[in-house]
């Protein structure tokens, strides 16, 4: 288990790495936490020519709150999120959900970049940027551009970013008042990839659902929103129903691959229920005015 | 004899060195001038090796060394040494160092390039071109035994290698009479023990000295050394292996040989250089010897009492593609299974078949789980039939504590007949009821309910075989320094050797117990035993070192008895000096004492029995010692999400006396999360060309301390009349009835479905599934 | 690991047999395929190259076409090895007519070995992804003939 030969290039700003990428397109890969794909250049699934490490761009390791938006730098670690109290309040299901990934030595370098980039479809993050409509900042030599979360993911492991862009920033768009969030997840051990997950949040006001968005990890080739099921969370009444109409609408609609762990269908069951115990959540939390934090 | 260390749960000698990093494990062996080894495995369940072209890897500008089959010495050629042959193994196909015209599992070793560096020998992997003619791959079991889709060895005309019977008493006549006969299948599957350590050779030649050094993550350093003198013709003194600190065996290490344990010797051999190969965790999946797969349908015959009257069991063992090991896991399966029940009619009956995966070997447990699974689980299923309390049927089956010795009828892995030495099962089973409140259950689980909790109690019994022979022995020896040093030949991979066995001797001789420094699985230090495995260490090497330390303790009576101008039968070994009892001014110390046994001038008497404070003893057991013990546990389970969460987990263990509970703790520990992780976290899956899919930790799920609950352990001591001990072995209780206890666990938290569960290991997928069929039963 | 699915193709079922029939219309549409030689009826040898985010490779292996039966069903066979493993995959298309479009039920089955097993989670979202592009071309040549 060694990588095969690469070039290694750690430049200390962004355009020098957008230099890089330029120069050597599909050869090159970035590094940033390396928690996937350090994995993969050892077993030689992964050959790059080209190793950009980002880790020596100081210029990217901000998190700040700005104008209704939670600007996440490419080099933020996820334990950073995680422990961040600003973060905990703007974008509540970004705190919980963080911690879902891996453990605590795999989030201490984990980038929320990286896992973006990244695009697992079973992984927590890119749930979480399609549930709250995060919008991906993609940089290279020719400019800079944002790509709307539900766009950006546009395969298993496959995003709308071309070889030459760097994702230098994830927005998140900080949490109104009355929304209540949740991130709910079965996996077979704490830390593995979902076999499903929901992230949901929902505005609720005089005690009905005025708004909902809900996104599914490991339900499909990429996170997946289902306005149906928010519709259904949306109109229906009384609570009971809507839920029961968003579950089956969840059950209906998603097409989650069979793999060695999970059934398509045990998947699909899956979705129903934490479909039903995430817009429980949220909702008290949205009722009891506490956004998502835990206790 | 003072008993100031034994029995105490002291600190482990070994733990500082291991935990400031200062261990000595295969991969920190690093000698001037080494070169580094990869080896080209199948990818590949079953192929025929057309062509292989190992020019462009030879071409490689760091590449030392290729070897395939067409370059080993004749001796290597062959298939590898039969370890345990059996009369019953009729087909003992064993594997080879490199596939000569076949591959038989992915993984198997095809090729194997020294290089510079470990990258370059990788690098060199991918130049080699193999042509292969896939042929249909052996991968389902039952259609294995039928010889379906194709033979793994043609030569035989079957795939089943053994096919074996033991019987007790008439299950037929048993059966004839019975009140309630139930049958049922149990199918369990494959598992693997996941050493933190991988295994690892590093082997040095001196073609001076024509001195074969290896330093190998084995189990079994002796046995290495014998089978390496014999394959390269060097007589045993002259081959030196070393099992340094070993990061874990569970039972994988103890085979011999891995095609490297030879490749990287022959390799050090023909360059002069020394060679290192390390195994990655991806060549460990495949290469690396599994266990578990059987299949077993079983029946048990019980009169309207709920007494059993007969079981029986046939089944298929999964061998993998060769079977070195020859027949010791179904033989322990069918041995254990009885436990510690009175089964007066009992009919063993398997067939044990070769299939296109990795080799099968005994793992922690060695088909002890199997049994227990198959046994508790039909002592449930007839419980629930005849409507009587999962807790009195085993009550009205148990062999009594006056029973023993007690002759199950069955011959052994040993090849000695199954004679219980001694056990109290009725007590053990109460105190691990009482711990868990069982009588108060089902108030208790009604409570849950009504919180809307699904909480299931789960409680299983086995018997350990442990302990056997033939035999292993110990030097002690005392040096002028006063520090004593004890060598014994069995290896140690994390079950705290340098301390029990310190202990032992620190109270025969009256010292620290951390003057006394032992040294094991070195063959230059001790060159006589067999190994660590079938928990067996604590009890034939411990009892050697007793007899040893015993040995020791006389002649520093003795010699202290002429220094102090007194009578042995009035001196006293403490403190590290011998002393006359009552007068402790008159002493002479133990340094002191080894001094005077090695004079320079002088005479030395004949009981003296030679030179120096040393003595060498071996101790042979007459056949193993059998442990025993009950698991408990309480288990949330969500019937919606398929997925567990234990809140409490007791285990009463009957291991005879215990050296150091906190050892033994630890052992059980490690079982039990072994246990909890092989029965529903950790899943070897095979597709059906043979390719295994869950290769690597991101789908191989070992449990963490976020899934193991706490683990409060209760000890019993029913002593084994046959060791000086009074030890059983510890090794396997942890790991053997969690399956067992996991099933009725489960079963009870969702005792409305009606639900049977009679395969192991689950996982959510799996118990979801039986939990949607048991809702489509339901009216 | 056996995927399958739906798809529609805005052709009558007679040009898509026609588009299917047609090897190098074919190659056209093949994710990946750098190059395609025919070395016997229905037989080609095949250099694809396709990558997955960091995960690429060069894969040299046979494409066969085991089923014809125009306009019905079309069957093929692929295999394919690089320094990562090998894939064997079957596919089975069928065609049904509906009118102005044609339904394509298809239904495959992928087999890895070597370190690609170690991506198995991924290979059928995988596989179904590198199908719905094949077909998605295939459609755009449709409507391209048409216009």
């Amino acid at each position: 288990m060694k990588p095969q030969v690469f070039a290694y290039h750690d430049p200390s700003s962004v355009e020098e790495a957008l230099e890089l990428l330029a120069r050597h397109g599909p050869g090159a890969k970035v590094l940033a936490g390396g928690q996937s794909l350090l994995p993969l250049l050892n077993l030689r699934l992964a050959r790059p020519e080209v190793l950009v490490d980002i880790n020596r761009i100081d210029s990217l390791d901000y998190l700040a709150e700005e104008s209704g938006w939670l600007r996440v730098g490419a080099r933020v670690r996820q334990r950073w999120v995680e422990r961040d109290p600003a973060v905990r309040r703007a974008v509540p299901l970004l705190a919980e959900a963080v911690r879902y990934v891996g453990h605590v030595q795999i989030r201490n370098r984990g980038t929320v970049c990286g896992s973006l980039a990244h695009a697992d479809p079973a992984a927590e993050l890119p749930a979480v940027a399609v549930a709250v409509g995060a919008r991906m900042v993609a940089r290279s030599r020719a400019g800079a551009r944002e790509i709307p979360a539900e766009e950006f993911f546009t395969g298993p492991l496959s995003t709308a970013l071309s070889p030459d862009e760097l994702l230098v920033e994830a927005r998140f768009p900080c949490s109104p008042p009355g929304w209540g969030w949740a991130f709910v997840e079965v996996s077979n051990r704490h830390g593995d990839y979902a076999l499903c997950a929901v992230a949901a949040g929902v505005c609720v006001a005089d005690g009905r659902v005025r708004d909902a968005r809900l996104a599914y990890a490991g339900a499909g080739p990429v996170p997946v929103r289902l306005p149906q099921a928010e519709t259904a969370l949306r109109e229906g009444w009384p609570l009971e129903d809507a839920l029961r109409a968003a579950c089956s609408e969840a059950r209906r609609l998603l097409e989650p691959e069979a793999d060695i762990h999970a059934s398509a269908d045990f998947r699909r069951h899956l979705a129903g229920v934490l479909t039903e115990r995430v817009v429980r959540l949220a909702y008290r939390r949205a009722v009891d005015g506490a956004g998502g934090a835990r206790a | 004899m003072a008993t100031r260390w034994l029995g105490s749960p002291i600190k482990r000698n070994e733990d500082p060195r291991l935990l400031v990093g200062q261990g000595l494990f295969v991969d920190d062996v690093q000698l001037p001038g080494m070169v580094h080894a990869a080896v080209l495995r199948s990818p590949h369940a079953h192929a025929r090796i057309l062509r292989i072209d190992a020019r462009r890897a030879s071409q490689h500008p760091e590449v030392l060394l290729v070897l395939t089959h067409a370059d080993l010495p004749p001796a290597l050629k062959e298939p590898l040494p039969k370890l345990i042959p059996h009369p019953d193994l009729k087909h003992h196909k064993t594997q080879y160092a490199l596939a000569p015209d076949k591959v038989r599992h992915v993984g198997e070793p095809v090729a194997f390039v020294v290089a510079t560096s470990r990258a370059a020998a990788e690098d060199a992997l991918e130049l080699i071109e193999v042509d292969y003619d896939p042929l249909p791959a052996v991968v389902d079991l039952e259609e294995a035994a039928a010889g379906r889709p194709a033979l793994v060895h043609e030569d035989i005309g079957t795939n089943v290698a053994a096919h074996s019977v033991q019987r007790v008493g008439d299950y037929e006549a048993a059966r004839a009479r019975a009140h309630l006969v139930l049958a049922r299948r149990f199918v369990v599957d494959r598992g693997c023990a996941s050493p933190i350590e991988t295994r690892g050779v590093v082997a040095q030649w001196d073609p001076k000295a024509r001195q074969l050094t290896v330093w190998d993550s084995t189990q079994a350093p002796i046995p290495i050394r014998n089978g390496l003198a014999a394959l390269f013709g060097l007589a045993q003194k002259d081959v030196r292996v070393v099992a340094p600190d070993v990061g874990g065996g569970f039972g994988p290490k103890i085979m011999m040989f891995y095609p490297e344990e030879v490749l990287v010797p022959l390799a050090a051999m023909r360059l002069g250089r020394p060679v290192k190969w390390i195994e990655d965790r991806r060549e460990h999946f495949l290469a690396t010897n599994h266990e578990r797969t059987q299949i077993h349908d079983a029946e048990i015959a019980l009169d309207q009492d709920g007494r059993i009257l007969g079981v029986r069991t046939v089944f298929l063992h999964d061998a993998g593609a060769y079977i070195p090991y020859g027949l010791i896991v179904p033989i322990v399966a069918e041995c254990t299974l009885p436990g510690p029940y009175r089964v007066p009619n009992y009919h063993a009956e398997f067939r044990a078949v070769f299939t296109n995966k990795t080799i099968v070997s005994p793992y922690r447990g060695a088909g002890r789980p199997h049994g227990v699974f198959v046994m508790e689980r039909l002592l449930d299923l007839a419980a629930r039939q005849l409507g009587m309390d999962r807790a009195e049927i085993r009550r009205r089956n148990f062999i009594q504590p006056h029973e023993f010795p007690y002759d199950v009828g069955l011959i052994y892995q040993d090849n000695a007949p199954l004679i219980y030495d001694s056990g109290n099962y009725p007590a053990a089973l109460e105190r691990a009821l009482e711990a868990v409140e069982y009588d108060r259950w089902p108030e208790q689980k009604a409570r849950y309910r009504a919180e809307g909790r699904r909480v299931g109690l789960g409680f299983a019994c086995y018997v350990e075989g442990s302990g056997i022979g033939p035999y292993e022995g110990c030097r002690v020896t005392v040096e002028p320094s006063g520090k004593v040093f004890v060598a014994t030949g069995v290896g140690t991979q994390g079950q705290g050797h340098f301390t029990s066995f310190a202990q032992v001797v620190a109270d025969a001789l009256g010292v620290d117990v951390q003057d006394v420094h032992v040294v094991t699985g070195d063959t230059a230090a001790f060159g006589w035993g067999t190994g660590t495995f079938a928990s067996r260490a604590a009890v034939v090497a411990g009892s050697a070192v007793h007899l040893a330390a015993k040995a020791v303790q006389q002649k520093a009576l003795q010699v202290a008895a002429t220094l102090l101008e007194a009578s042995p039968e009035d001196l006293e070994l403490a403190d590290g000096y011998v002393r006359v009892r009552g007068a402790p001014s008159r002493s002479v110390s133990l340094g002191e004492v080894a001094r005077a046994a090695n004079p320079l001038r002088g005479v030395i008497p004949a009981e003296w029995e030679g030179p120096g404070l040393e003595a060498t003893r071996y101790f042979a057991p007459p056949r193993g010692t059998f442990s025993h013990g009950v698991h408990a546990a309480l288990v949330e389970v969500d019937p919606e999400t398929a997925t567990l969460r234990f809140l409490r987990y007791v285990v009463v263990h009957d291991c005879g006396v215990v050296l150091n509970p906190l050892i033994l703790d630890g052992q059980i520990h490690g079982g039990v999360a072994q246990g909890i992780g092989g029965a529903f976290f950790e899943r070897l899956v095979y597709d059906g060309s043979g390719q295994l899919l869950s290769g690597s930790f991101m789908d191989f799920h070992i449990p963490t301390a976020v899934e193991i609950p706490e683990i409060e352990v209760h000890h019993q001591e029913t002593p084994s009349p046959l060791n000086p001990l009074g030890a059983k072995g510890a090794g396997e209780g942890g790991v053997i009835p969690v399956p067992a206890l996991l099933a009725q666990a489960i079963e009870d938290a969702l005792d409305d479905l009606d639900l049977e569960i009679t395969q192991m290991p689950l996982h959510p997928d799996a118990l979801f599934h039986l939990i949607q069929a048991a809702r489509r039963r339901q009216p | 690991m056996r995927i399958e699915g739906n798809e529609t193709l805005h052709a009558p079922r007679d040009r898509v047999w026609a588009l299917l029939d047609d090897p190098q219309a074919l190659a056209g549409c093949t994710p990946g395929l750098e190059e395609l030689r025919p070395v016997g009826p229905d037989e080609f040898e095949a250099v694809l190259s396709i990558g997955i985010a960091a995960v690429r490779g060069t894969y040299k292996g046979k494409l066969r076409i085991t089923e014809r039966t125009p306009p019905l069903r079309y069957g093929v066979q692929v295999e394919g090895s690089s320094a990562a493993g090998f894939v064997r995959a079957t596919g089975v298309l069928e065609l049904e007519d509906q009118g102005v479009q044609t339904g394509v039920r298809w239904s495959g089955d992928v087999q890895v070995g070597g370190a690609l097993t170690l991506g198995s989670r991924m290979i059928p979202g995988i596989a179904r992804m590198l199908a719905s592009q094949f077909f998605q071309c295939l459609d755009r040549k449709l409507q391209e003939g048409a216009a």
